[in-house]
């Protein structure tokens, strides 16, 4: 017996609103189906009316737990832009602040994923943990989330001796729950059953519908921006690309708590070689007409953005392209063949950030089935044409 | 695969202080360079208006005042700030800073903004600003 | 005046009042120790403690709108709720706390009775999903599925091990029982497999983690009670409640010698000894993540129902060989 479940776009299990229209047969999910766009803010819109330097708290409003990513990018976009080479110290702390940020991001997921299994005890261990680096983060930057630390030509603040030496304690702490959590992970028989076998993405397909990130990384594909294409100062760190080969939920948990071990190096060596030096350098507020795509591996997958310039002190365009926007039509494939069990866990293993990957509305006709993309003026007209004509409905019932 | 991994673990946490703080009647501590609300010093303000242009949310005003004296006002709208410290930044002479408060609710919006009148400073401006 | 005893018996103690009074203090005791097990505090502002957060919450669903939806069974529907409670407290008479004297059987303690008790225990599981199948919703429906599910898999390793030592103290009469293991404490130790797998089932009955699939909050939104709402879901959370107390009762009755003692210390007896249980219950809670449905039946029998049997086993060997 077919129904048509709609999951969203109010649930317990998203944290933000998505449409997913499921067809079930039973408790096994034979088509899937999604609806973006309730979280839609027009936000490369309000970045054209706004200076560089503005942009850089509006881009890093996307999101809150990537918030970093997404302000490293375009900053390093826009340094191209106005040809600018920020201090060497600066560059370490900026991506110090992104190892730091990768680290909280992996521990909330870690946490997510055990609340979606129903295994409340580790969603709260490891958000306790979590506070560890937040507070580390709030110390470095004065704040704990949104942590606007990037400016045009390096960073805002720097670091001293005893800021140093808080961050390398407590790493050993971090470094020793991460093992015990790996230990729980693998050993713990009720979350082991929920997460092996689930959401099973083959190697051919993640190539073809082009997932990014630990999606991608859990099918053996060994695809990472920071070794592919290496930006600011990963071409002197070393650290490895971690990848699995179980292509299912049980693999991206253990790339992703890999990753926080190899954060963790990473974290130590930025601190031990920190140069000396200025922090930021002076940079003039407008930029020549150019363009320029600027590529950052965010804690979820590949952040790409692109900047064209037009000669003033605004941006011509910003165009986001998220790596959860990326990831969905590998999650579509994923969820076909699944038990309805499985949706959150499916769902919350590609650590979904849906307001980072609203950037579009999608018309579909309801009659046809028809779909077109439109710009925000013309659903405005659309919508003004509506209210005028339509007389006072009584007993109106939704379409679907 | 062991059953109950973590068991002994959770036995020891019965006896260990909880994580959790039974705020609002403990609270924590902010750190020293938290970014709470902004503050002026009306005594170095050169009223350049450098603030008001960098503010991401329009929420520095500052407007010359009728009279014989050149006096300014200058209004920060807290409901509108987003606590990015930019003013601070872009001040030349160092006449914002901000204070480490966080718990500034209030019943309406008209009751977060706070104001300062005084007269045009002349202070030297600093030699390095981090953008132009 | 012959007839306010029977009131005081119903109404204050052993009946609706001290139900309410010590279930809710048997949910406060499963929360905060949860909570400290996951290194956080519980409920800490309500009432000394946090010991009157339940009767809080309670208050606070009484308080809220009550919303039926259009297309469920309306008289079904608004029914099950107090059907439930009465269920439940009705199991609760049957413990053998009460009968304050032993030697006579009443209508609270007769032989056969661990039978009847074994029954009226199973009734919610078929309560909730009428509630279920009475809301039309989606949701609900996948959820009282789920139930009926559950219940083919922990039924019959619970009744089972429960049986076992019935089995060994050769009476179907819970105080006769009770009174047999108090005389032979040792006798308990044989009967430690079927105290596991009852423990076991007992969570699945009570629809806790790792088996709380039919209500899972993250995947179906409510389950059962996702249409429910104010004063109906008010008397289903009492529900469950009661039935926690119940369970363990019958647990600690059949498996930890009872509660002797008379009127006060049999009392006190019984709260000891459920509390332990239910500190059982919730360590099993926090230890553990929620597990599938079809594992949920694959697991109990393969491992639960076995092991029952085993216990039944040994129970007749060492009855024939030695006892």
């Amino acid at each position: 017996m077919k129904f048509t479940v709609p999951i969203g776009p109010q649930h317990p299990a998203l944290k933000e609103p998505i449409s997913l229209r499921m067809t079930l047969e039973g408790e096994v999910i034979t088509d899937a189906d999604v609806r973006l766009g309730y979280n839609h803010r027009g936000l490369e819109k309000l970045a054209e009316e706004r200076t560089f330097l503005q942009n850089i708290y509006l881009t890093e409003r996307i999101c809150g737990i990537c918030s970093h990513s997404h302000t490293t990018c375009f900053v390093q976009g826009v340094e191209k832009l106005m040809e600018v080479e920020p201090p060497r110290r600066g560059l370490y702390l900026r991506f110090l602040v992104a190892e730091l940020e990768r680290v909280h991001s992996h521990l909330l997921w870690l946490g997510v994923a055990g609340h979606e299994a129903g295994f409340d005890t580790f969603f709260m261990y490891t958000w306790r943990d979590r506070e560890v680096v937040m507070d580390i983060l709030e110390t470095i930057s004065g704040n704990r989330v949104h942590y606007a630390i990037n400016t045009l030509g390096g960073v805002r603040r720097d670091i001293d001796e005893i800021q140093k030496n808080k961050i390398l304690g407590s790493l050993d702490l971090l470094r020793k729950r991460s093992e015990y959590y790996l230990h729980i992970g693998a050993n713990e028989p009720t979350f082991v059953n929920r997460l092996a076998g689930v959401g099973y993405l083959s190697k051919k397909d993640a190539l073809a519908l082009c997932a990014v990130g630990p999606a991608a990384r859990a099918s053996d594909i060994p695809q990472d921006v920071r070794k592919d294409d290496p930006y600011g100062i990963y071409a002197e760190v070393p650290f490895e690309v971690c990848t699995a080969t179980t292509c299912d939920v049980l693999g991206r948990t253990v790339v992703r708590v890999k990753e926080l071990m190899q954060c963790y190096n990473m974290i130590e060596f930025l601190l031990k070689n920190l140069p000396e030096g200025p922090v930021s350098v002076r940079t003039q507020r407008r930029a020549k007409p150019n363009e320029v795509v600027s590529r950052y591996e965010a804690p979820r997958g590949e952040n790409i953005h692109y900047i064209k310039s037009n000669g003033t002190d605004k941006p011509e365009r910003l165009k986001v392209r998220a790596p959860t926007l990326a990831n969905y039509p590998a999650t579509l494939l994923m969820l076909k063949k699944g038990y309805i069990a499985d949706i959150p866990l499916i769902f919350a293993a590609i650590d979904p950030c849906i307001c980072c990957a609203e950037r579009t509305a999608t018309l579909v006709n309801g009659r046809s089935g028809e779909e077109r993309v439109v710009t925000f003026s013309e659903l405005r007209r659309l919508a003004r044409e509506r209210w005028q004509k339509a007389p006072i409905k009584k007993d109106a019932v939704w379409p679907f | 695969m062991k059953i109950a991994a973590f068991l002994p673990e959770l036995l020891r946490h019965l006896f260990k202080k909880p994580a959790t703080v039974d705020y609002p009647f403990k609270k924590l501590e902010v750190p020293k360079d938290f970014r709470g609300t902004p503050v002026l010093k009306p005594e170095l303000c050169i009223t350049c208006r450098a603030c008001v242009r960098d503010c991401p949310a329009e929420a520095v005003e500052l407007f010359p005042l009728e009279g014989p004296e050149k006096k300014f006002r200058l209004i920060i709208h807290n409901d509108r700030c987003i606590h990015c410290a930019q003013c601070v930044d872009s001040c030349p002479t160092d006449a914002l800073f901000m204070d480490r408060l966080f718990e500034i609710s209030a019943f309406s919006r008209h009751d977060l903004k706070r104001q300062w009148e005084f007269q045009k400073a002349t202070v030297k401006v600093k030699a390095q600003v981090t953008t132009a | 005046m012959a007839i306010l005893k029977p009131i005081i018996y119903l109404l204050v103690y052993p009946g609706l009042l001290f139900l309410f009074v010590y279930s809710t203090f048997a949910e406060w005791f499963d929360r905060k120790l949860f909570a400290r097990f996951q290194n956080r505090m519980g409920p800490t502002h309500t009432g000394r403690f946090g010991l009157l957060q339940p009767i809080a919450d309670f208050v606070k669903l009484m308080a809220k709108e009550d919303i039926v939806p259009d297309l469920a069974d309306k008289k079904l529907f608004t029914a099950l709720p107090v059907v439930g409670i009465a269920v439940v407290s009705t199991a609760m008479m049957l413990l053998p706390v009460w009968n304050f004297d032993p030697a006579v059987p009443s209508v609270t303690s007769f032989s056969g009775d661990i039978i009847v008790l074994l029954y009226i225990l199973s009734l919610p599981t078929l309560i909730f999903f009428l509630a279920a199948w009475s809301s039309t919703s989606f949701f609900a429906t996948i959820g009282g599925a789920r139930v009926l599910t559950m219940l083919f898999g922990y039924e019959v390793p619970l009744f089972l091990a429960v049986l076992s030592p019935a089995l060994m103290a050769g009476s179907w009469r819970l105080a006769e029982i009770a009174q047999f293991f108090q005389k032979k404490p040792l006798l308990i130790l044989p009967n430690l497999i079927g105290f596991v797998v009852a423990l076991v089932c007992l969570q699945a009955k009570l629809e806790r983690t790792p088996f709380d699939i039919p209500h899972a909050e993250t995947e179906i939104v409510g389950g059962t009670f996702t249409e429910y709402s104010g004063k109906k879901l008010a008397m289903f959370r009492l529900m469950t409640d009661v039935e926690m107390v119940a369970g363990s009762g019958l647990v600690a009755a059949v498996f930890l010698g009872g509660f002797p003692g008379g009127v006060w210390l049999g009392l006190v007896n019984f709260v000891i000894k459920t509390l332990f249980i239910i500190s059982l219950l919730a360590l099993m809670r926090a230890v553990t993540g929620r597990i599938r449905i079809d594992q949920v039946v694959s697991f109990a029998w393969r491992y639960l129902a076995p092991l029952a049997v085993l216990q039944l086993l040994i129970v007749i060997l060492l009855k024939g060989f030695v006892l």
